[in-house]
């Protein structure tokens, strides 16, 4: 395939000739393939084979940018791109793409996902592991999806290289009753590491539990957030620190740079590292990624960067480049020291959530929101769980949830699903004290 | 840039399978993204997105994949990768569709003014003059970002039953988001706008005053409004807030793939099931509510004439006179619930699975002037526009809270109040409806299902409701 980075790089060449000022094109060959599944039965196996060169370039801080799908194209591509650059606006903030030669580290995407053609038994395997957990009568659904990409990156200020991504996720929701249902993932970037039956096995023990349920009562509770929905809280915060989203205000984070905005037991990080579905060793204008430590033992470290919000802020980039954007690639809360069986047996009262969904902002720069859990939601007294609860809104803050941070369990799981647990990460049990729960009336 | 040949050649192809169905779906894109920071434009973003999808139906089971490759070759290869899947899915219920004709048809939707006329440099100032006017409203805007989005999108849809239809639309979205200062605080808002057509929509839309209108709001939310005491009290929601609860909690619950558990691990189920205390002619509402959903609307973000299964649109009639009515179906759907589809199956590309999905969902207009609802509200709260908002994946347990409100006193709006909230069932929501105005008015939002997602482009509206007695905080 180094014949397709020559023609990236042909691309990059061929866009300067004509005179852009600086240009990145990344080109990607994806193969993606997933089952959807419901009622235990395989509803639909899809295919989706993609092609496309993402060329974006810069003619006097003119951005611009457009996506090639066949190399016989390019030169028409290339010309109608640059002639939109010259009539477009400059944009000020344009500090220039990422300078420089870098060596990358080997990708450890894993062959196997290329060639895994029909991935069905996975979700036979974690049907039946949820069967066993609540019984034959349950009815499970979901997905499972992989993700294999080649990607080479060519820019006109110096990076170069390719990049195989590769990715396998299985979620899986389990009803045992109407009103009663678990929901599990198993996330890997390899298919060794990957276990359906762990999922199967989680939705199937929450729904199990959560038979019976009964409406919840309004109040602030200690919240014990399980991985999967702690992965959407992470989501939340590892979104806020985008240098971005900062300028525009939609983070609560404006402001907070080198302030304590957690307690010292939190410390969180972004890092697409191999084992994650996000694995990539460079980000979108050729920069190497790495770990970023964001919040470290509770004080605000960083945003996350590329090269012009970098400029910006009087600091480096920090390999998250989006396009527009810096992205959080996979993100990572440091463990805890405590079992989370711990977590469990010292809450006297309080909740259990495991999952959540639609979660909105009044006023992001506040971190006014709600969300409403989904799956098993339980009462734990004393150290146990004593009953099902439903029909219950986490009504909070995102600020004031962080700093209400006090326990973490040493277990981690890696964790994503859908848009609500996105992006992936690593994610713990996690104590919150005083959450402010509602209902409807 | 469609390729026909190759479309034709594809269901060809699946046709010499054993198969029970095939079709296939092309779509080119012509795309222009625009995201604006503050007034400056970030990037223009112009690409052409284009390819097909074959979905086979074999041995009761169902294959798709898609492709942006156009060659013979290829073809035969997403052909073979369907079938193999259909034919491997090994369901114990096998999978039918529902009947329908095949049809053989073009349509298109009119732009007044071509989009494709109309040079890079418009398409942005008309943004960066919204900036204009926002930096000279007399409010403190100290953030904004906007999205613009134009596709103009050309579809040859074909299948084993006959049907070939070709179609254009262009469609034209904005979102801007802003956020104010004053007195050291912030508040937030977004707008949506969604067209299909030409770039009249601009006219109609009146960004600039729109936005201002929003800042001004956001300054009064923060130098005088005041929280409501809560309690159970008369509610009149505006014409934004109407479509939010229409879509949320009428469009959404009376989708049939939803109802058969088919969206169950991501978009959730519904309240209404089969055995369940709701299904069709239950009580849901009061007699003063109808909801539609309606892709026909002319110009609507949601317009379509055939959905992406080739069967013709129609207005939909979810919640009757306060009756559970009629779902939302595609053809598998409404096989197994032994109807017809309703031309609800929508796909946002080539590359997705058309699935059941609304159009314009909107409550329809009732007698009353807008100022006849509020007259006979002795104390209440008007929620003009809202914020934050969710249901839950049952959609029962929904939550509004309001932007632009103020309070009801004997008959006339007082004070800007801070933040309303209603909290509440769906059932109570729309019993608690007495009376509904005459004025329907439209909003654009982008409806999220589906995994992948896709987020197609919808209208939700309606006219003013008003619910006696609820609970507001």
């Amino acid at each position: 395939m180094s014949n397709v980075l020559n023609k990236t790089e042909d691309i990059v060449a061929k866009a300067k000739s004509l005179g852009a000022d600086e240009v990145v094109a990344k080109t990607t060959f994806g193969r993606y393939r997933q089952v959807r599944f419901s009622n235990n039965q395989v509803d639909i196996t899809v295919a989706w084979n993609d092609y496309v060169t993402d060329l974006t370039l810069a003619w006097k801080k003119r951005v611009v940018a457009t996506q090639i799908h066949n190399f016989r194209d390019v030169d028409s591509n290339i010309k109608n791109l640059l002639a939109l650059a010259k009539v477009s606006k400059e944009n000020p903030m344009f500090g220039g793409f990422a300078k420089g030669k870098f060596k990358y580290a080997a990708s450890k995407a894993d062959k196997n996902l290329e060639n895994l053609e029909n991935p069905t038994e996975f979700v036979l395997e974690a049907i039946g592991a949820a069967e066993k957990e609540a019984g034959s009568k349950i009815d499970s659904g979901g997905i499972l999806y992989t993700r294999f990409e080649d990607v080479y990156l060519a820019s006109s200020e110096g990076p170069l290289g390719a990049d195989c991504r590769s990715a396998i996720e299985l979620s899986i929701r389990a009803f045992s009753e109407r009103e009663a249902s678990g929901h599990g993932v198993e996330c890997s970037s390899t298919l060794k590491d990957f276990k359906p039956t762990r999922a199967g096995k989680k939705a199937g023990e929450i729904a199990k539990l959560a038979r019976n349920p009964r409406v919840g009562e309004e109040g602030a509770y200690d919240v014990i957030f399980d991985p999967l929905i702690f992965g959407s809280s992470l989501g939340v915060w590892g979104g806020m620190v985008s240098a971005f989203y900062v300028m525009i205000q939609m983070s609560v984070f404006v402001d907070k740079l080198g302030k304590k905005v957690a307690p010292e037991i939190v410390t969180m990080k972004d890092n697409p590292a191999s084992y994650s579905m996000s694995n990539r060793v460079f980000d979108d204008e050729g920069v190497p990624t790495r770990d970023n430590v964001f919040i470290d033992h509770g004080i605000l470290k960083t945003f996350l960067h590329n090269t012009s919000t970098a400029k910006l802020f009087k600091t480096e980039t920090t390999g998250n480049a989006g396009l527009v954007a810096p992205t959080p690639w996979n993100i990572e809360m440091e463990a805890g020291s405590t079992p989370k069986d711990e977590l469990f047996e010292n809450t006297k009262k309080g909740l259990y959530l495991t999952n959540t969904w639609y979660t909105r902002f009044q006023n992001y720069a506040k971190g006014d929101f709600s969300t409403i859990p989904r799956d098993g939601i339980f009462l734990i007294e004393k150290g146990e769980i004593k009953q099902s609860l439903k029909d219950l809104r986490v009504s909070d803050n995102a600020l004031t949830m962080l700093g209400n941070i006090t326990g973490i369990s040493k277990e981690r799981q890696h964790v994503h699903w859908w848009g609500e647990a996105d992006p992936p990460s690593l994610s713990p049990y996690v104590l919150i004290k005083n959450v402010r729960l509602t209902k409807s009336k | 840039m469609i390729d026909e040949a190759i479309v034709d050649f594809t269901l060809d192809y699946a046709r010499s399978k054993k198969i029970e169905y095939a079709e296939v779906r092309a779509q080119s894109q012509v795309q222009d993204r625009l995201t604006l920071r503050n007034g400056a434009l970030e990037a223009y973003v112009s690409a052409v997105d284009n390819g097909f999808c074959v979905r086979i139906m074999a041995q009761g089971g169902i294959g798709f994949a898609s492709t942006n490759k156009w060659s013979k070759e290829e073809a035969k290869e997403i052909v073979d990768l369907a079938f193999s899947y259909a034919t491997s899915a090994n369901r114990k219920e096998k999978l039918v569709f529902a009947e329908e004709k095949g049809v053989k048809t073009k349509w298109a939707v009119d732009e007044k003014e071509k989009i494709e006329d109309i040079s890079p440099e418009q398409r942005i100032s008309v943004f960066t003059d919204v900036d204009k006017a926002l930096a000279t409203c007399g409010v403190k805007v100290v953030a904004t970002m906007t999205n613009c989005m134009i596709d103009l999108t050309t579809k040859y849809f074909v299948n084993s039953e006959g049907s070939r239809i070709s179609s254009f639309i262009p469609k034209i979205g904005a979102f801007i988001f802003i956020t104010v200062a004053e007195e050291g605080r912030t508040e937030q808002a977004y707008e949506q706008f969604g067209y299909s057509g030409g770039w009249e929509a601009f006219k109609e839309w009146n960004v600039p005053e729109k936005m201002i209108h929003n800042a001004r709001v956001l300054k009064d939310v923060i130098t005088k409004a005041k929280p409501v005491k809560a309690g159970n009290m008369d509610l009149i929601c505006g014409s934004e807030v109407t479509g939010i609860a229409a879509h949320e909690s009428c469009g959404h619950p009376m989708e049939a793939d939803r109802i058969l558990g088919r969206e169950m691990s991501q978009a959730g189920r519904s309240f209404i099931y089969k055995g369940g205390p709701y299904w069709y002619g239950t009580r849901i509402g009061s007699e003063a509510v109808t909801v539609v959903d309606d892709p026909t609307v002319e110009h609507s973000y949601g317009y379509y004439l055939f959905d992406d299964e080739g069967v013709k649109a129609r207005r939909r009639f979810l919640y009757k006179n306060g009756l559970i009515n009629e779902f939302l179906h595609n053809r598998e759907s409404a096989a197994k619930l032994d109807t017809r589809s309703n031309g609800s199956s929508r796909s946002v590309n080539y590359d997705r699975e058309a699935i059941v999905r609304m159009a314009n969902t909107f409550v329809l207009p009732g007698k009353y002037s807008e100022e006849e609802l509020i007259e006979d509200v002795k104390y209440g709260v008007y929620m003009k526009s809202f914020t934050e908002w969710n249901i839950d994946d049952k959609r029962f347990n929904q939550r509004y809270v309001g932007r632009e409100a103020y309070l009801i006193e004997n008959g006339k709006l007082t004070n800007p109040v801070a933040k309303p909230i209603i909290e509440t069932t769906t059932p109570k929501f729309w019993t608690s409806v007495d009376a509904v105005s005459k004025k329907v008015k439209f909003d654009a939002a982008t409806c999220g299902k589906g995994d992948p997602a896709q987020g197609v482009p919808v209208y939700a509206g309606g006219p003013c409701l008003r619910l006696r007695g609820v609970y507001v905080k």
